[in-house]
């Protein structure tokens, strides 16, 4: 049989045994958000001559973190809830050099990370995050999420959700990012140009993937993606969405400042060299 | 590592010209830290304000850039802590500081870096609690040190107790990071952090400066290297370096693995932690002892009350002609319980001095439970204890 051509970025076994099968359920979106990462960074490796040892994907916790858990035949990171960004931020400043792709969910970038991603995207730190919006906080058993849209009945919201769901490509084109995009796992295309796009793009590139969970929604995947197709409109169509339909394409793409790029000029500043003061 | 990749790692870019030179300096506590960090190594620094810490991280902002390296204020110090995490596996050697309420907040990282080994120093001035408590001097984070992050696993924290140990011990706090890939604390308290004494930078070639063990120095190829394996400190290689690290916080088995969970995969993983550190308590913890042989009343203290504590010991010998002996805990964690016990025979009284209302008087009455008659806890909260205000407490006892 033939094996799928992105496998070659996946550890099947480690030295102390098979790694596979992934966890995640029949029909998540998430297995097909990775397959389109993998295939950015393929392309990025092989047309901008970048090393794979470059790479590093970070994660926190929650279903969309299991992407790096174990099976990222790269450097990965598999961290706390929400501090993903903190963690990013760490790195890079130990190495500028780091191609850094963050795998959040809505919990971790709308929730208990919110405050990181807000300072991730205004201090512009060369990072490109891939949100994983699903709607729902899937691992822990469908409870309610930041994005969560009104009325929708979840585990911890029995009678109907009453608060309003969280627009994260608003929140990170206001907080400063350079680049932001939504699309949904039905757009594969477009989500693989974006992230080539966010790893090209010095400063940080914010792509919300809407992504389904049949599980908890209690829908077929098929059914599910049909949904994210009807329920989006493109914004390059210039009509304003209607009721419950969202906006998805390009919301910003600047060019502006990046961290370490700043931080170089300030330690540049200094002579450096032994035998000058 | 790719070129690109050698080429900006700050940690390689060490920048010599900038380190403070060997000689005598009137520094403040604060500053001595840094410049003890800066001399082992470290290269990163992220942190949030907060007093009595503030005078640490507005110190790390003037000097990184000069020595090549990077310093970046955070949102807050859940970010300042789990910046440590990144910037490590990165490749730096990694400092942040704080104080109490802070240093709550660091807990969440705190125990991710004991559980994915990860080598990083945090300085915790203390002040005191619970709450918002004080900004004076405190000893109340002594237990919060070993006892605060969630889960097993032990902690390394030292207690300096003047100018030239904020600089030593740091340097010593990297050392023991690096060397057992783990977290390291430093467990200052206000006095020592903001007063200005001399300090003395040996010759840079008398600093020991410990690396952590890498897997390319001991012939380690990528497809066998085990991140957590091979020893009971474990060889690590950084991110960006071709070993393709899965960095894990659930329980794991060497090699990163989680699929193969188990109870014996379970203890393995954790009791390693625990081992690693309490196991090796003789070669990590340090006591200083003064007036200690066959001493019949015995004073035992750490940190900035230690200074105070000395004064009244050699007064009560003098003065009150008493037989008191001293006894300095350098390191507070791993508790050394077993050298305890060997250097201290049968008194009749201990005293414990502490800001707090006697917190390591309890692993002290463990290890010592059947040596003495009676301990006496001699507390002080938001302020250092006086020569004199121990004096009367040694004399309302033993005279």
């Amino acid at each position: 049989m033939k094996k799928h051509p992105m496998l070659k970025y996946l550890k099947e076994e480690g030295p102390l045994g098979q790694r596979m099968p992934l966890i995640l359920c029949p029909g998540c979106g998430s297995g097909q958000i990775l397959n389109y990462t993998l295939h950015a960074v393929d392309r990025i490796m092989n047309k901008d001559k970048i090393r794979k040892e470059n790479f590093l994907f970070i994660s926190g916790v929650g279903c969309s973190a299991r992407l790096t858990s174990h099976y990222l035949n790269f450097d990965s990171a598999w961290t706390i809830h929400g501090r993903t960004l903190a963690i990013a931020t760490g790195s890079l400043l130990a190495n500028p050099a780091f191609k850094i792709i963050v795998f959040t969910g809505d919990g971790d970038t709308g929730s208990i990370g919110g405050n990181h991603f807000i300072h991730a995207c205004r201090r512009n730190i060369d990072v490109t995050i891939l949100c994983i919006n699903n709607g729902v906080y899937g691992m822990t058993g469908g409870q309610v999420a930041p994005t969560t849209s009104v009325g929708t009945i979840t585990t911890t919201t029995p009678y109907g959700n009453i608060e309003e769901a969280f627009d994260l490509c608003k929140l990170a084109e206001t907080a400063g990012a350079s680049y932001v995009a939504r699309w949904t796992t039905a757009h594969p295309h477009q989500v693989i140009k974006s992230i080539m796009k966010g790893l090209r793009k010095k400063g940080t590139a914010f792509i919300e993937i809407l992504s389904q969970c049949p599980v908890h929604n209690k829908l077929s995947p098929v059914t599910m993606l049909k949904k994210l197709k009807e329920s989006t409109i493109q914004i390059s169509k210039e009509k304003e969405s209607s009721e419950g339909e969202t906006l998805i394409g390009e919301f910003c793409d600047l060019d502006k400042p990046e961290w370490n790029e700043s931080y170089q000029k300030l330690i540049d500043q200094f002579d450096h060299e032994e035998g000058k003061s | 590592m790719s070129k690109e990749m050698k080429a900006n790692n700050t940690n390689k870019r060490l920048h010599n010209v900038h380190l403070l030179k060997p000689g005598e300096y009137y520094l403040q506590g604060s500053q001595a830290c840094i410049e003890g960090a800066i001399m082992a190594g470290c290269r990163v620094y992220g942190g949030y304000p907060i007093t009595p810490a503030s005078e640490i991280m507005e110190y790390a902002s003037r000097r990184l850039p000069q020595v090549g390296g990077r310093f970046i204020q955070m949102e807050d110090e859940i970010a300042s802590a789990s910046l440590l995490i990144g910037a490590s596996w990165g490749g730096a050697k990694a400092l942040t500081a704080t104080s109490s309420p802070g240093f709550s907040l660091m807990q969440e990282a705190i125990s991710i870096a004991i559980m994915s080994e990860t080598p990083m120093v945090i300085i915790d001035v203390q002040r005191p609690g619970p709450g918002q408590g004080y900004i004076t001097a405190s000893q109340e984070d002594v237990m919060q040190a070993r006892w605060g992050h969630h889960g097993e696993g032990s902690i390394i924290a030292l207690a300096p107790s003047s100018v030239q140990e904020m600089f030593d011990m740091t340097i010593e706090a990297f050392n023991l990071s690096e060397q057992w890939r783990t977290p390291v604390l430093v467990m200052a308290e206000e006095p020592v952090a903001h007063m200005r004494e001399r300090l003395l930078i040996p010759p840079w070639n008398e600093i020991e400066i410990i690396d952590r063990k890498k897997p390319q120095d001991l012939g380690i190829m990528p497809e066998n290297y085990l991140p957590w394996g091979h020893d009971i400190v474990a060889p690590m290689a950084n991110w960006g370096e071709g070993y393709s690290v899965n960095f894990v916080g659930l329980v794991h088995l060497e090699d990163g693995n989680i699929t193969k969970y188990g109870p014996q995969m379970h203890y393995d993983c954790i009791e390693r932690l625990f081992r690693k550190i309490e196991g090796n308590v003789n070669e990590i913890a340090r006591i200083e002892t003064k007036f200690l042989e066959g001493c019949k009343n015995l004073v035992i203290c750490y940190g900035c009350v230690a200074r105070t504590a000395i004064e009244a010991v050699i007064e009560a010998r003098k003065e009150g002609g008493l037989d008191v002996g001293y006894l300095r805990l350098i390191t507070l964690w791993p508790f050394p319980q077993e050298r305890l016990r060997d250097i201290v025979g049968n008194v009749n009284t201990i005293f414990v001095p502490e800001m707090n209302l006697g917190m390591m008087k309890h692993p002290i009455t463990e290890a010592l439970r059947d040596r003495f008659k009676k301990i006496v806890s001699i507390p002080s909260l938001g302020v250092l204890h006086s020569p004199e205000y121990i004096l009367s407490k040694i004399y309302e006892e033993i005279r």
